[in-house]
């Protein structure tokens, strides 16, 4: 890109983003890397995907969007799943490991067992619906029945019974 | 703490956003990834680009499709493409992500844009676009009022170039097949809509419903973006050549490096591509079935996470499509209601 073109798109080589855009993010990033994180339980993975969701955002929508933080957060749970989902099938190990880096005990033996049980969960909730999975990820990562249904296109009356099956399904999963 | 809150629990990151924000800038800055353009993308906006692109996707694979079996064309123009029937054509990511786009091929001119915009009232959407405009007679509960969008009428003219071929594919480091001498230079003439669109957004929604359903960009629903539910129809498009030597453009263009051997296939199976009109299925994220609609064969479209769904057909010469977070049912009665 010319850097007149740059000047005009309102940014500056390697100096900074339109503002509305960084408002933005100052605003919602530590929102987005909460839910992804809920999902891939590893919290140097959940900031490559927020850079991603951001990135995503940034090439198709404009920051001052009245829908900008719902669409956030929805990519957030997708592009997480999809992440868990691509880990899950690399392999137990992988996953394990992955979730190893994210413990804080510090008994190594207690550390492995903790990550061990981190990833069956994690491969029950990839297991699960992409809608199921993504109200759980949004749901446990503090968001209200009014942010879950405005992310996922969804009533708001009707994201309790969805929520109450979604967990229903996950526990089933997890037992499984 | 619940017993689920316990299970997805996980270990408080330690969140520095002016780090992860300059990891960004630096990422912008390398990849050169532009923003969005100034101005676009209110939501409703997003669901025109949406069905607009769909309808560009779909007429440059017809483009593809039937120059292919066209042949002996002279100095003369001749309608080569004026569909008459829908046929689903299923195309992987790999075909979307790796197909070079068809301005690699030459200069895409428009002597009328494609230009979206919202008017007032079906009146208005009738009056404007030329066409009767028909309204779902039942509908599914809990919708709003729809808001209308119309289409004019767009014509561009496609000029192929070997040259341009040549720099495009330098640039994504392949080889492409030689562009014959009477290819370049050639010309097509592209006719599309006019077209009108009403959204209905879910009356007892927040107002971003209609942005969201939105998901990740891998893996994505094709419905994201969409309002609850869209009504759409418009004149198919068309397209005349100045004469190009279509057996030629068949094995030229099919032997792109981007052109996966299935998709080659599906398109080459196409009986009579010169009145067919191909609809671009995203395998990997949708399904699609033949339905009788409107006592016509039309396509029914469902995305694989089961949220939403579409029905494309075709009638007295005018293209019809319902699409919304809805069930295929009720997306077929809608289809059935239109009047």
């Amino acid at each position: 890109m010319e850097v007149a073109e740059r000047m005009r798109l309102g940014t500056v080589p390697g100096q900074s983003l339109p503002p509305a855009f960084e408002d933005l993010f100052r605003r919602e990033y530590a929102r987005v890397v909460a839910i992804a994180h809920r999902v891939v339980a590893d919290a140097d993975e959940a900031e490559d995907v927020a850079q991603d969701v951001f990135v995503s955002f940034y090439r198709k929508h404009p920051a001052e969007a009245h829908y900008a933080a719902p669409w956030l957060y929805a990519a957030a749970a997708h592009t997480a799943l999809n992440a868990l989902r691509t880990r899950e099938r690399r392999g137990k190990r992988d996953a394990v490991e992955a979730l190893r880096r994210d413990t804080q005990v510090p008994d190594p033996a207690q550390a492995a067992e903790t990550a061990e049980t981190a990833s069956e969960v994690r491969a029950a909730l990839g297991r699960l619906p992409d809608r199921s999975a993504a109200l759980l990820a949004l749901r446990y990562s503090g968001l209200s029945y009014e942010e879950i249904a405005a992310a996922l296109g969804l009533r708001q009356s009707s994201i309790g019974t969805l929520l109450r099956r979604a967990e229903d399904a996950f526990r089933k999963e997890v037992t499984k | 703490m619940s017993d689920i809150e316990e299970m997805l629990s996980v270990s408080e990151p330690k969140i520095d956003t002016e780090r992860a924000l300059a990891r960004l800038r630096a990422r912008v800055d390398a990849e050169r990834i532009a923003p969005v353009s100034r101005g676009a993308s209110a939501p409703r906006r997003v669901a025109v680009n949406i069905w607009v692109r769909g309808l560009a996707a779909a007429a440059t694979i017809a483009l593809v499709a039937t120059l292919f079996t066209v042949s002996g064309l002279a100095e003369t123009i001749l309608t080569i493409f004026e569909p008459k029937q829908l046929v689903a054509v299923p195309i992987t990511s790999t075909d979307l992500g790796s197909a070079a786009s068809f301005g690699a091929y030459g200069t895409l001119t428009w002597t009328e844009q494609p230009k979206p915009y919202d008017v007032p009232d079906i009146r208005t959407a009738a009056r404007e676009s030329g066409m009767t405009v028909l309204t779902p007679g039942n509908l599914p509960p809990g919708v709003s009022a729809p808001r209308y969008g119309v289409m004019p009428k767009t014509t561009a003219t496609f000029t192929f170039s070997a040259a341009k071929t040549t720099q495009a594919a330098a640039a994504q480091k392949r080889t492409p097949p030689p562009m014959p001498a009477n290819i370049d230079g050639s010309k097509l003439f592209i006719t599309g809509g006019p077209a009108v669109v009403a959204f209905y957004t879910d009356a007892t929604a927040t107002g971003a419903t209609s942005a969201s359903g939105a998901t990740g960009p891998s893996g994505a629903s094709p419905f994201s973006g969409m309002p609850r539910l869209i009504v759409a129809q418009g004149k198919p498009p068309v397209v005349q050549s100045d004469g190009v030597t279509v057996d030629q453009l068949q094995s030229y263009l099919l032997a792109q490096p981007g052109i996966s051997p299935q998709l080659a296939a599906q398109i080459r199976a196409i009986k009579d591509p010169s009145s067919t009109l191909p609809v671009p299925i995203p395998v990997d994220m949708a399904t699609s079935k033949k339905v009788t609609v409107q006592g016509v064969e039309g396509i029914f479209v469902g995305d694989s996470t089961g949220l939403g769904s579409a029905v494309i057909w075709q009638k007295d010469g005018i293209v019809y499509g319902v699409a919304g977070t809805l069930t295929e049912q009720q997306v077929l009665a809608v289809a059935n209601s239109l009047h």
